[in-house]
Formats: structure tokens, sequence, C-alpha cells
């Protein structure tokens, strides 16, 4: 399944934010996560993360330091701050009120459809 | 066999060049060399993977313009390196306390000819000028790049040309130590790019660096010279209007000083900031080309149309000179800029119309220097304007006969490059000869 190009980039943030609530990660992890997580269903590309996670870190979401990693590899990866946090739980929120709408929209919708039909 | 560290690398430099921030790069090495294990690990050859992950990370375009969005610091707050970890960090200190340290030194070594009694106008200071900068210059290459072991050949030479330049003694009226003035710092250069390309100063891609390297430390060097001049003028200007005449400080101390760290602060920031000028200097050339080309057509057909040689005064003969010498420059660095994969451009048929018509100002110049040769006698000022007239010309035309075959796709682009590169082991030889040669044939008298 597709994601619309604007889901996708209302999705993004809240993303990236729930998954440095996790664990510290980086950019590539990021994307496996992500499409591990949806079971390859979304897969984000390089030009649309890295953006987006600088962004978030020159908004202080996020902050950054470099590691090596076991294959002795220079790693940039990304920590949630507080205000991270903060603004995670703001998306959840919105999200959730979104979902709820959504949801009972459709099972109005559905209950008004099997009404007819009898 | 496949070089995947050395082509992950050029793919950064690639980045690098589209003006992309060290840290950002660093981060999408790492991200590239991640995807190409997880493939590795998959069965992929390294090949294979380097080309799936390169073709997977988008258009490297995209992605450097997606940055540029971001990334709208002004351009020239990272010359001064920011590296984003600490072990990089350390390191560009490092550097940076040693090129203050040579700087000192270089400044010291220079100020050593006054204890001699030697002024800075007297022709045998010119005559040394190269050998207070450079050593320090190829000091701090070789140390940068790990290979320290190569200084010592290298400091070899310049001590022995130091030695032999000061020990001949010069042919009157001191005319060869003008030359030798003039071209032993031509010939050490050539030398010092042996510090920068170390084991591999044959190949052609090294040396193209070198020059590459070469009209980066032209453009930064002018630029820092620009300031220290303006510094020196403040310096100048406001202690005297407290009654203060800082010119013999500034005349044997800030000029000295400034001079030596100016050069090799324009080595560091050379080295340490490639991709600003990498995209600065390409600009330059292609501006300065077509103007080049156009005032030297208009120049020929004046001097058709008016029917004078203008050769036949020295001085103008030596102006001639350098313009050739500026015009391949700008040949030079529009070939070095240009990528090997680029697609023929308007430009590559600018720079060959340019060679073009260098080629008939060259004759006209070897046209005139023949004539004074044979009015007016033999002199090492006009055995040298002879020998690179035809350097110049065997070069240029070359160059204009592989530009043709090109054009023709009978030749690929890259054996330009290496022609080039190869022939300016012709330039260094010439260089010697007449820094080194011309002072001994010429003490005897013809």
């Amino acid at each position: 399944m597709d994601l619309s190009k604007d889901l996708v980039a209302a999705s993004a943030t809240p993303l990236i934010l729930a998954i440095l609530r996790q664990k510290d990660s980086y950019g590539y992890e990021i994307i496996k996560m992500i499409k591990e997580a949806s079971d390859d269903e979304i897969i984000w590309t390089e030009g649309m993360l890295y953006p987006v996670l600088h962004r978030l870190e020159n908004s202080k979401l996020v902050e950054s330091y470099w590691k090596m990693s076991k294959e002795g590899r220079r790693r940039k990866y990304y920590r949630l701050t507080e205000a991270g946090r903060q603004e995670l739980e703001k998306h959840a929120k919105q999200w959730e009120l979104v979902y709820s709408v959504l949801s009972s929209a459709i099972i109005a919708a559905k209950s008004r459809k099997d009404d007819e039909d009898v | 066999m496949f070089e995947l560290e050395q082509h992950v690398r050029s793919w950064g430099d690639y980045l690098r060049s589209k003006g992309m921030k060290e840290a950002d790069v660093l981060e999408l090495e790492s991200h590239l060399l991640d995807q190409i294990d997880d493939l590795v690990k998959s069965g992929l050859s390294e090949e294979e993977a380097f080309i799936i992950s390169v073709k997977r990370l988008g258009n490297v375009n995209t992605i450097s313009e997606e940055y540029s969005k971001i990334n709208t610091e002004n351009l020239w707050k990272h010359l001064l390196l920011d590296p984003a970890d600490p072990t990089a960090k350390a390191r560009s200190r490092k550097q940076i306390a040693l090129i203050i340290l040579l700087s000192f030194l270089a400044g010291t070594a220079a100020k050593i000819p006054a204890m001699f009694g030697i002024q800075t106008q007297d022709v045998v200071y010119f005559k040394n000028l190269s050998f207070f900068v450079l050593p320090f210059i190829a000091f701090f290459i070789t140390v940068k790049h790990g290979r320290v072991k190569m200084f010592w050949p290298l400091l070899a030479v310049y001590t022995t040309s130091c030695v032999v330049v000061n020990l001949l003694s010069p042919y009157r009226p001191s005319q060869t130590d003008i030359l030798t003035g003039v071209h032993l710092p031509l010939f050490l250069w050539l030398v010092t790019g042996i510090a920068y390309t170390g084991q591999e100063w044959r190949s052609s891609k090294a040396r193209m660096n070198f020059v590459r390297f070469t009209g980066e430390c032209v453009i930064y060097g002018s630029l820092l010279m620009l300031g220290l001049m303006v510094l020196m003028m403040f310096t100048m200007i406001i202690f005297q209007s407290i009654n203060i005449n800082m010119g013999p400080f500034v005349e044997n101390y800030l000029v000295v000083y400034g001079g030596a760290a100016a050069a090799l602060i324009t080595v560091y920031l050379v080295e340490a900031k490639k991709s600003v000028v990498e995209n600065f200097a390409p600009i330059l050339a292609k501006i300065f080309s077509p103007v080049f080309l156009l005032t030297m057509i208009a120049f020929l057909g004046a001097m058709v149309v008016k029917r004078t040689s203008p050769f036949m005064a020295r001085e103008f003969l030596i102006g001639f000179d350098l313009l050739l010498v500026v015009v391949l420059g700008i040949v030079l660095y529009t070939i070095s800029a240009r990528s090997v994969y680029d697609k023929r451009s308007i430009f590559d048929y600018l720079n060959a119309a340019l060679i073009a018509v260098a080629i008939v100002v060259d004759c006209v110049a070897l046209s005139a220097i023949i004539f004074r040769l044979s009015e007016f006698g033999i002199t090492p000022n006009k055995m040298a304007a002879l020998g690179e007239n035809i350097l110049l010309l065997v070069n240029l035309a070359a160059l204009l006969v592989l530009y043709a075959r090109y054009f023709a796709s009978k030749i690929e682009f890259t054996l330009i490059e290496t022609f080039q590169t190869r022939y300016l082991t012709v330039y260094a030889v010439w260089f010697a000869i007449v820094a080194f040669v011309f002072p001994i044939v010429f003490r005897v008298k013809w």
C-alpha cells in the first residue's frame, strides 16, 4: 500500500520522534525500523528522511552526537530532547483525535449503510 | 579489483563539491556503507552493492538541493572547518597550531639574510625567496597526509638547490640571477607537488588534483594577500595620525611574517575546505575564457589592420608571454574543473578556440624573439623566452590536435588530461635548466 505524499510528509515527524523515544538511532536504522514496523509497507527515501532529521535538530526537538560503530564507522546518532518528548505527546494527541473521529465516522457510515440494506 | 573505499570517497567528494557540509557528507557516507554491508550480506558483490546503494540514495543532486534548503548558513562560515565529531576537531586544532608554528618559522627564516646585511630589495634575496616558504608548505602537506617520510628527500632537493643557486656567481649584469629568481620557485613548486600527490606522483589523476590545488591556492592566496595589504595600509595610516612612523616595522616584520603566514594559511584553507573553491574556480575560468578570447581576437585583428609589429620593445614581449601563461592557466583550469563524465559543452569549444588563438599569438611572439635573437645576439633572457615560447607552442598545438580528435569522437577526454599532466614534467625540466644550467652556461663569454 502506497501512502500518499501528503500523509508521508505529515507522519514523518511523529514517526521519527516516536522511534527516537524508544532509543537513540541513526538514519539508516530509522528507515529500517519504519520498514519493519510497517511490514515493508512504508519505505522512506533518504532524500526525505535526512532533511526532516536536520530540521528537527535545528528546532532542538532532537540532538545529535557522533559514535563509533562496531565496524569502526562513525555514525551520527540522534537523541530525543525534552522538547521533542513534549512535541511527540502533542502529535500523539492530535493523531489520536484524528484517528478516533475517523474511525467513529467510518463506523457510523457503515451502520447507516447496514440500516439501508435492511 | 573493485576499490570500495575509494569509490565511496569519490562519491562523498562529489557531494562536497556540490557544497554539502562535511558533517552531512560523513553521515550519508556511513549510510551508504551500511546499505552496502547489508546488500553484501545478502549475496551481492561489493561493486553491485555500491551501484545499487548509490542509485537507492537517489539522485545526489536532489539530495544536495534538499540540503541546501536547510543549510542556508553563509558558505564562508564553513571555511574554517567546524568538524562535527571530537576526533576531527582535535585534528583540525592540531593543524592550526602547526600552521601558526610553521608561519613563525618561515617568517624567521626569511629574516636570516638580513643578518648578513642582505636587503629585501636585493636580487639575491629575491632569488632565495622560495626557500623561505616552500619547505614549510611541503612539511605541512606531508604531515597532514601522514607521509612525513617523503619530506626528507624533498628537503634534500631544497637544500641542494639553495646551495647550488647561491654558489653560482651570476652572469653580468646579473641577468641570470633574475631568471633564476623567476624560474626556481616554479620548478620548486612542481617539486612540492610531489608532497601533495605522494607516491602516485606519476598518475595523471593525482597530477590533475595538484593542478586544481594550485589554481585554488592562487585564488585564496590573492584574497589573503589583498587582506594583508589592507592591513598594512591601515597600520601605516592610523599610526601616522599620532606621528609614529610604522614604515620600518611594516617593511621589516609585517611584510615578512604576514607574507609567510598568508602562504601557509592559503595551503591550509585550500586543503581544509576544497568544496567551496571547487565551485568557484570553474566559474572564474568560464567567465574569463570568452573575454580573453575576444580580447586576443580583437588585438590580432587590429594588428593586421594597422600593420604594426607590437614586439619591438622587450617589455611588451614579456607582457605577451605572461598573457600566454594566463591563457594556458585558464585552459588548464577549465580542463581540470571538468569531470571526465561530462558531456561535450559549449565551453569545450570555447576552450579549443582559445587555444587556437593563443597559438597564433604565440607564433607572432616567437617570430619576434627569433628576429631579436638574430638582430641583437644571444642573451640569457632571450634564450629563456625562446624556450618557453616553444614549450607553450608545442603544448597548445598538441592540445588543439587532441581537442579536434575529441570533437571527432575519436578519443576520450581523459587522453587530454593525461597529455597535459604528463607535459608538466617538461615544464619542470625546463624551469630547472633555466634556474641551474643557464648561470653556468652564460658565464662563458660568448
